[in-house]
């Protein structure tokens, strides 16, 4: 079997007495699209967090494609081909549309810290962020400043903006959290095209967008995965039904 | 996603009027052609205003003012590169362009060397040991922004000022260093004893730093500096580290401190103490936010502002600096875009071919502000005088006009000046705001 995209082994998380992630162990494929739910509290943005390097782990690895990220700082994992998206909309406010997704476009374009290039004068640049703001429906909204869109529109943004650098691991922290239903539709095939081939993970609340998006669901209760597998299995899981998913689903219908 | 028109839902004067030339190349940018030459023109008018100043004011007091005008417009500049781009508010700014200052002054006593350097090199050297130290303090100062920068560079300055009377060799104790210019290798015959020679050092060197430091917001780590001051978490999960992009700002802003230091000593030929100490460190804040920190030129705007309010108002007034401070209180309370922002509010409305429905109601509103805002002045004058004049000294002149300041009648008409004046300001001002509004609307009556 080929080295999974993301492999976490006993992954734990203690802030202060309070044990938060209790020991965690998930691999995810290549090109796998992987939602992570479970009830509020139960440690997912923490998990997150934790991927990310925003947390250092009390316990156990992370693993990107078979490489240990343990003792990285969060901008070394993300040029390591690992990309995430917030729970709280997290764009640069005071920044126009089109500058916030360059800026996502000038590591992966190879510009590093340079003072040498005007950033306006590099076409591929400018090309590759119109072609972004295209594929996320913001091509009319370039110039604005992103702390002015609509609030779906920063959401589609900050999916911009994850995607952009090209990473082939994303992971998203509830994309459609305060949406209304058409605005979930369209945030949902907006996810579906941009990782397609690409490995995803996502925290979702939206039962909806988890069955119709993912490949295969963990269920995290109280720091553990009480179990994971594809949609259809998870569902009839008699653990997760008494656990969670029973209300869950009920609260949705 | 609603399809209503993008630019509708955008409050008046917040439109990106900077970010227009993002990107030449696309269509989609409205007035493209336009707006480079926008862009362009009042650049080119300021070199032009700059090369002509000095034949309309060839006097020597207005060349003084000019080439500290230069000066602080370069220093302002390279403290902008931290709080208006960076997003670091420093207190101990000074210290970068008084050190490389000093070490300029010590080039200028090391008469072998200096013999053979053209003076108009010497401010390159000033940056270069303005980068220098910003190179050892950036290393620590910019692990974070925000409070722990701003203490760190308050730490900072206050050692280096108080260093000054200990290291007495470098600094010169309380007489400070000092040099004479005119020792330099004459450049191209020139040996700078006129103070317009000086001038046109000092204006090329201004040109050259603006042109570089504007070059430089533009450059992949100036923008990354813009996103490391919005959200420093972000650009970190782009692959940027903002430690280093604001390390990398600092050493940048730390050599054009310095270069403004190298200025300082050529024109002054004296650093002393109040170079680095925290007073002056706070007077480039003051003079950045009060040109407005959101736009490149703010810095520039406040220079000359609050040069002149520091040198030819306080040869009108003892009180100048409680004017400036004012000045300054207002800026922040009112307009925090500063002056800049104040004239970039602007802008929709000249785009929308309105502006002259907003001339009759500022003169309405503005002149007996102005008026009423004088009268206060004069009241302050007033008390000043009467607390503080020689005893027996009851005469004063304010706005040429000589009266006895321990009688009743000028206060009475000082304070009727102000109520009535700030009274008509009040009530034109409604009017003001709604052909503010009807100015920055699209459509309507022209």
């Amino acid at each position: 079997m080929s080295v999974p995209a993301l492999e976490l082994s006993g992954l734990k998380k203690s802030f202060g007495k309070a044990e938060i992630i209790r020991g965690i162990d998930l691999s995810i494929g290549k090109a796998e699209r992987h939602a992570i739910i479970g009830p509020n509290g139960a440690g997912k943005s923490t998990l997150f967090n934790l991927i990310t390097a925003r947390f250092a782990p009390t316990a156990g690895t992370v693993k990107l494609h078979g490489e240990n990220l343990a003792g990285l700082e969060p901008f070394q994992i993300n040029r390591k081909g690992l990309s995430r998206s917030f729970q709280i909309t997290n764009i640069f406010p005071r920044m126009s549309v089109f500058e916030n997704v360059r800026c996502a476009l000038l590591w992966a374009q190879g510009y590093k810290y340079s003072f040498w290039n005007i950033v306006s004068r590099q076409r591929a640049l400018s090309e590759g962020a119109d072609a972004i703001l295209d594929e996320i429906n913001l091509l009319a909204r370039r110039d604005l400043p992103a702390g002015m869109l609509s609030y779906a529109e920063q959401r589609a943004l900050e999916i911009g903006i994850t995607i952009a650098g090209g990473a082939n691991v994303i992971m998203l922290d509830e994309p459609t959290a305060g949406m209304s239903n058409t605005e979930t539709d369209y945030i949902m095939d907006l996810i579906m095209r941009v990782t397609e081939g690409k490995t995803l993970i996502m925290v979702e609340h939206d039962m909806g967008v988890v069955f119709g998006l993912a490949d295969r669901i963990s269920v995290l209760v109280y720091g553990e995965i009480l179990a994971t597998g594809k949609p259809a299995d998870v569902r009839a899981d008699a653990k997760v039904q008494e656990a969670y998913l029973g209300a869950a689903l009920e609260a949705e219908h | 996603m609603s399809d209503t028109d993008p630019r509708a839902d955008i409050p008046k004067g917040m439109r990106p009027d900077e970010q227009i030339t993002t990107d030449p190349t696309k269509p989609q940018q409205r007035m493209r052609a336009g707006s480079l030459t926008m862009t362009l023109a009042p650049w080119i008018a300021a070199v032009v205003i700059m090369m002509a100043l000095p034949i309309v004011f060839d006097n020597n007091s207005s060349l003084t003012i000019m080439n500290q005008m230069s000066i602080t417009i370069v220093f302002a500049l390279a403290y902008n590169m931290l709080l208006g781009q960076g997003g670091m508010l420093s207190f101990g700014h000074a210290v970068y362009a008084g050190v490389g200052g000093f070490f300029c002054m010590h080039l200028m006593n090391m008469s072998d060397f200096f013999a053979a350097l053209p003076l108009p090199l010497l401010p390159f050297f000033g940056g270069l040991f303005g980068m220098g130290l910003a190179l050892i303090i950036g290393s620590f100062s910019t692990r974070s922004a925000g409070t722990v920068f701003a203490m760190i560079s308050l730490g900072v300055g206050e050692l280096i000022a108080a260093s000054s009377i200990i290291f007495v060799a470098f600094f010169g104790g309380e007489g400070g260093i000092s040099g004479d210019r005119t020792y330099a290798q004459p450049f191209f015959g020139v040996e700078f004893l006129q103070q317009q020679e000086v001038y046109y050092l000092t204006a090329a060197w201004v040109i050259i730093s603006a042109a570089l430091m504007y070059a430089w917001s533009r450059t992949p780590v100036g923008r990354m500096a813009n996103a490391v001051r919005d959200n420093p978490e972000r650009a970190e999960f782009l692959g940027y580290s903002a430690r280093w992009v604001r390390y990398y700002s600092f050493v940048a802003s730390g050599f054009f401190a310095g270069v403004s230091g190298g200025l300082f000593a050529i024109n002054y030929e004296i650093l002393t103490e109040e170079n680095l100490n925290a007073a002056s460190s706070g007077i480039i804040l003051l003079v950045t936010f009060l040109g407005g920190v959101g736009f490149f030129f703010g810095p520039i705007i406040g220079a000359v502002v609050f040069t002149l309010v520091q040198t030819v108002l306080s040869l009108q007034t003892e009180l100048w600096a409680f004017y400036a401070g004012t000045l300054f209180l207002a800026t922040v309370m009112f307009f925090p875009g500063g002056l800049a922002g104040l004239i970039m509010m602007h802008v929709p409305a000249f785009k929308l071919g309105k502006a002259q429905l907003l001339v009759m109601p500022y003169v309405r509103t503005l002149i007996p502000a102005a008026i009423g805002i004088l009268g206060l002045c004069a009241l302050v004058e007033m008390t000043f005088h009467y607390r503080h004049a020689a005893t027996g000294d009851h005469e004063m002149t304010l706005f040429w006009t000589t009266f006895d300041s321990h009688t009743i009648m000028p206060w009475i008409i000082a304070a009727v000046i102000a109520a009535v004046g700030i009274g008509i300001a009040r009530i034109t001002a409604p009017d003001l705001k709604d052909a503010w509004n009807e100015a920055n609307t699209a459509g309507g009556k022209k």
